[in-house]
């Protein structure tokens, strides 16, 4: 009776202490996203005297002068234009060459992966001086596709890493019974590889997705028309040197993050799964 | 899951024809900003200033036909980038400012980027030069003994200045029992009125010491005022010693703010923004910021009752110095197509009206000294104190990183009560001996 009570007391307590320290996890990382909410329908001036998360008057207009001001419409767009290519360049690129690294075998094909493996490890802002004079010399400078290739190239190195581990692990047979069935390398490669790759390629997706959504300062640099830039360059109009205007620029991050969420949230049943594919493929 | 895939493979191949034609687009437009014709392109990172920058160019546009585009590009770092990168790919644009130290300045003007206004300075007898404050144009200036090894003369436009020094809440001094037409003068009212602060719930001084710059800022304004310039510039160049009694007077005037209650709790981790908040949401009775906290303050609490005051004089021996005059610069593109229409654009845009409407506009301090007069009360006390200006920039040598850093955390030890001024002081001299040794071994 007496052990019974200690276990299952052990276990509350045990249970009552790992969802008190995962609720404080799930706070600090909520809290951000729920002061930016709360923030972009105050003024600036409350934004300074009023701390709590409910505003005691809700300025909705901030949305709309944040829209006007930044001309969000046409930048929203070339977001999702530079998103939408940029992750498609990235799944084709990288899933291509993980295959070939992981299924064939040519000279130097260890060198050329780690290679890859390499630059990974470089600071992306290392480059941008080196990226701006090569596009320069090719005149891809101030180009939307100069732009997308230097973003292509950014995320090729961990979408490579992801895929591979998982094809190294994928079943041999199946490439084998597409052979017989007629099926060409780059068949295997579509009819095959990618299909099963669902889950890793989610993962590939939200990444890379997420990672040229918020991508700002490339664009900034590589551009000089205002036409071309991405949503993360006209929001910073609101962050001055000295001065931000921080309910406009909250209404514009709250706008701005909304894609990317629901990216997240279609995808997110993959992404765990996906993430873990390196360890187990069937 | 198959059904998925093979969506996802529709919209591949739709994404990838989309990609193309739009790319192929993308490849055929004629991206160049260089201005051709009647058209200057300028770049700057000023996102508080664009809007009235752009009514501006609208008025030179009417009263020349000459068109002004400002290209903005923020955050400071990014354009700071764009701007090096652009300078090596030889596309900088007619005018852009230079953000960093003057040895960044000076390789620009090496790299052959800025053109050398000094002509266009002295014309008409120094028309153009005697608009400014001597102080702001400094900056932009290299004199004959300079260390950059760059040609005599003036390379930047000065567009505004900033000077850095002490603010009082008026509506605190009153319910202090103070007089908030008269602020302290001395050292020591100074310290008298941290003792009133001390028996209330108020906060003494606020700054962004934890941005530790503006220590260093303070102690050297006191420095100049109990030694006088040619003493501290002798202890930079090594012939004077940090643990000189001057010295650990500098130090002590630390330890007697810390003791008086006069300096707002946890002041040395404390960051700018948070000061700022603090003055003014009228919990600081003073701050110790530049004049671009007028702008701040405004933003924050429009209704904030304050002035500014120089740091209370400890000797009259010397004058009081503040930091000021570093503000922005535009520079004309030696290369550019447009030099000669650059230069007649940036004479409009400095003189009066202009710079008074942007002042008016944007709260920042002009470099025009004939605009004193028609800006808000406050700009107006920031730019009467230029005559106390000083910057390390145009002091000619300048001290080791090691020995600021040293000086600095040894301030943050003193006011945290765990050294004594004199301990500090011993510590930074051994820094500095150990620096000039470095630099004598090279």
């Amino acid at each position: 009776m007496n052990t019974s009570f200690y276990y299952k007391t052990k276990k509350i307590s045990i249970n009552v202490l790992i969802h008190a320290f995962l609720l404080a996890v799930a706070v600090t990382c909520l809290f951000p996203l729920l002061w930016m909410i709360a923030s972009s329908f105050k003024t600036q001036e409350t934004i300074f005297s009023d701390i709590s998360l409910i505003p005691k008057q809700f300025h909705f207009m901030n949305y709309w002068i944040a829209i006007k001001e930044c001309d969000f419409g046409r930048y929203f767009l070339n977001s999702i234009f530079y998103t939408v290519s940029v992750v498609c360049g990235i799944v084709i690129v990288s899933s291509l060459a993980a295959y070939a690294f992981s299924r064939f075998k040519f000279p130097g094909k260890n060198i050329f992966f780690y290679m890859f493996m390499a630059a990974m490890m470089i600071p992306i802002p290392g480059s941008f001086v080196a990226l701006y004079i090569l596009l320069n010399k090719l005149h891809l400078r101030n180009t939307p596709l100069g732009y997308i290739l230097c973003m292509i190239n950014v995320g090729l190195s961990t979408s490579i890493f992801l895929l591979k581990t998982f094809f190294d692990k994928m079943p041999k047979e199946l490439e084998d019974a597409a052979r017989i069935d007629g099926c060409s390398k780059l068949g295997i490669w579509w009819h095959v590889a990618l299909p099963l790759s669902g889950p890793v390629l989610a993962v590939v997706v939200v990444f890379n997705a997420l990672a040229v959504w918020n991508e700002y300062i490339l664009a900034l640099i590589i551009f000089d028309t205002k036409t071309s830039m991405p949503l993360q360059v006209a929001l910073q109009t609101f962050q001055g040197e000295f001065v931000t205007n921080y309910p406009l620029l909250m209404a514009g991050l709250t706008i701005a993050a909304v894609p990317i969420i629901i990216l997240y949230l279609v995808m997110q049943k993959y992404i765990i799964k996906g993430v873990t594919q390196g360890a187990v493929v069937g | 899951m198959i059904g998925g895939i093979k969506n996802f493979k529709g919209v591949l191949v739709f994404s990838l024809l989309t990609l193309a034609s739009i790319n192929l687009a993308g490849c055929s437009s004629q991206p160049s900003t260089q201005a051709k014709g009647k058209s200057i392109s300028v770049w700057h990172w000023m996102t508080d200033r664009q809007t009235a920058f752009e009514e501006l160019a609208k008025r030179y546009e009417a009263a020349t036909g000459v068109k002004v585009n400002f290209e903005l590009y923020a955050p400071s770092d990014a354009y700071s980038q764009k701007v090096r990168a652009a300078a090596q790919g030889i596309n900088l644009p007619d005018i852009f400012g230079i953000l960093g130290e003057k040895r960044d300045f000076s390789s620009f003007i090496k790299a052959g980027h800025i053109l050398d206004l000094t002509s266009y300075m002295n014309e008409n007898d120094q028309a153009w030069r005697n608009i400014f404050f001597p102080k702001a144009l400094a900056l932009n200036e290299f004199n004959e003994d300079n260390s950059y090894g760059i040609n005599t003369g003036t390379y930047g436009v000065p567009i505004d200045i900033m000077t850095i020094q002490m603010l009082y809440n008026k509506d605190l001094f009153k319910q202090l029992g103070l007089d908030p037409e008269k602020p302290p003068v001395t050292f020591q009212e100074f310290i008298d009125i941290g003792k009133k602060i001390k028996e209330t719930k108020l906060q003494g001084m606020v700054s962004g010491w934890g941005e530790v710059w503006m220590i260093d800022c303070l102690a050297n304004n006191y420095a100049f005022n109990i030694m006088g310039k040619d003493k501290v510039l002798a202890t930079i160049r090594g012939e004077v010693s940090y643990t000189d009694p001057d010295w650990i007077e500098v130090l002590g005037l630390f330890e007697k703010m810390r003791n008086s209650g006069v300096l707002s709790d946890g002041l040395i981790s404390m960051v700018n923004k948070t000061a700022e908040q603090l003055f003014a949401n009228g919990k600081a009775v003073f701050a110790f910021n530049g004049s671009w906290c007028v702008n701040v303050y405004k933003g924050m609490n429009p209704n904030l009752n304050y002035a500014s005051m120089l740091p209370p004089k400890v000797s009259d021996k010397y004058p009081m110095a503040i930091w000021g005059g570093a503000g922005s610069s535009f520079m004309v593109n030696a290369r550019g197509q447009n030099k000669e229409e650059a230069v007649k654009f940036l004479k409009w845009f400095s003189a009066r009206d202009q710079q008074t409407y942007l002042s008016e506009k944007t709260n920042n301090l002009s470099a025009n000294k004939e605009c004193v007069g028609s800006i808000s009360e406050v700009l107006s006390q920031f730019a009467k104190s230029m005559d106390f200006a000083t910057h390390p920039n145009i002091w000619g040598v300048s001290e080791f990183p090691a020995v600021i850093e040293a000086l600095d955390k040894g301030i943050q030890t003193i006011i945290l009560g765990e050294k004594t001024p004199e301990q500090v002081a011993a510590e930074v001299q051994k820094v500095k001996v150990r620096e000039l040794d470095k630099k004598k071994n090279k």
